[in-house]
């Protein structure tokens, strides 16, 4: 199938939905792993206490992708994530995530053909505001 | 008392300035742990005999926990700032137990919303690039 043919037929609709409720045992976890210092990313008591602008990348869906959707999963790797960080995630905070295809492109490079997947989380919070969304760019090679 | 390598505000910054350079603690314990928390706990990233059974050169470092380590990067420079957006690509792995370092600069600057663009990157102890990354990033003025 044609790269325009998938784009059309995947991308745009929302194929996976869960559910996180966030604890600051996590929050501090993960900011500490990742290098962090500041009391508002690893103290639980500090009263601006919130995640590191990442964390949502350990946030992950039922699937990765719809049924069906041609991709082999083992033979794609994930080239790169883009955060956009809108409004802070605090501990208690119960987080609905939401996958979709959002783009198919395909990009000839030196090793040959190759199918770029870009999949979009959106993380909405209890009171329904966007706080981030990931893009997670997977690659396929072709033909 | 603030560190002299930190910055508070957008008008302590110009153009080009270079962020401090970290050497992040990615070390097969710190990897083990950041795995728990993010539920990234193949083989792959934590466990060094597997990896290299399988034919990588060893345990790599899962590309989210190097995204954010360059976070942290930008925040120990600038403690104050707001990250709103990071791009990473993940180019080639990460070492597990190596020492890398990240290194930033400012590449834009936008004084009407005291706003930066970083470019970012972690190079192994050969000098490869790794990992590459820009981020925009808002300062109080």
């Amino acid at each position: 199938m044609e790269v325009s043919d998938l784009k059309e037929k995947w991308t745009g609709w929302a194929f996976d939905e869960i559910s996180f409720d966030i604890t600051a045992d996590e929050l501090k976890e993960f900011a500490l792993t990742c290098g962090e210092i500041l009391p508002r990313f690893t103290d639980p008591t500090d009263t601006d206490f919130q995640a590191a602008p990442s964390y949502v990348t350990c946030l992950h869906g039922g699937k990765q992708l719809p049924d069906g959707f041609p991709m082999q999963q083992e033979a794609s790797f994930d080239s790169g994530k883009t955060v956009e960080w809108n409004f802070p995630i605090r501990a208690g905070d119960t987080i609905l995530a939401r996958s979709r295809i959002h783009d198919i492109f395909e990009k000839a490079e030196r090793s040959g053909g190759m199918m770029f997947v870009v999949h979009r989380m959106e993380f909405i919070n209890q009171d329904d505001v966007l706080v981030a969304i990931v893009d997670s760019k997977l690659i396929q090679q072709v033909g | 008392m603030i560190d002299p390598k930190t910055v508070e505000r957008f008008s302590d910054i110009d153009f080009g300035d270079d962020l401090p350079e970290v050497v992040p603690d990615i070390s097969m314990e710190k990897i083990r742990r950041f795995s728990q928390v993010a539920h990234t706990t193949s083989w792959r990233f934590t466990d060094q005999k597997k990896a290299t059974a399988a034919g990588l050169p060893g345990a790599v470092v899962p590309g989210v926990m190097s995204q954010g380590i360059l976070v942290s990067t930008i925040h120990s420079w600038a403690p104050r700032c707001t990250v709103h957006k990071i791009d990473t690509i993940f180019r080639a792995p990460l070492l597990a137990d190596s020492q890398p370092v990240c290194r930033g600069v400012v590449t834009n600057m936008n004084e009407e919303t005291n706003t930066l663009e970083l470019d970012l990157s972690i190079c192994n102890e050969e000098g490869e690039t790794r990992v590459l990354g820009t981020a925009i990033i808002s300062l109080p003025s």
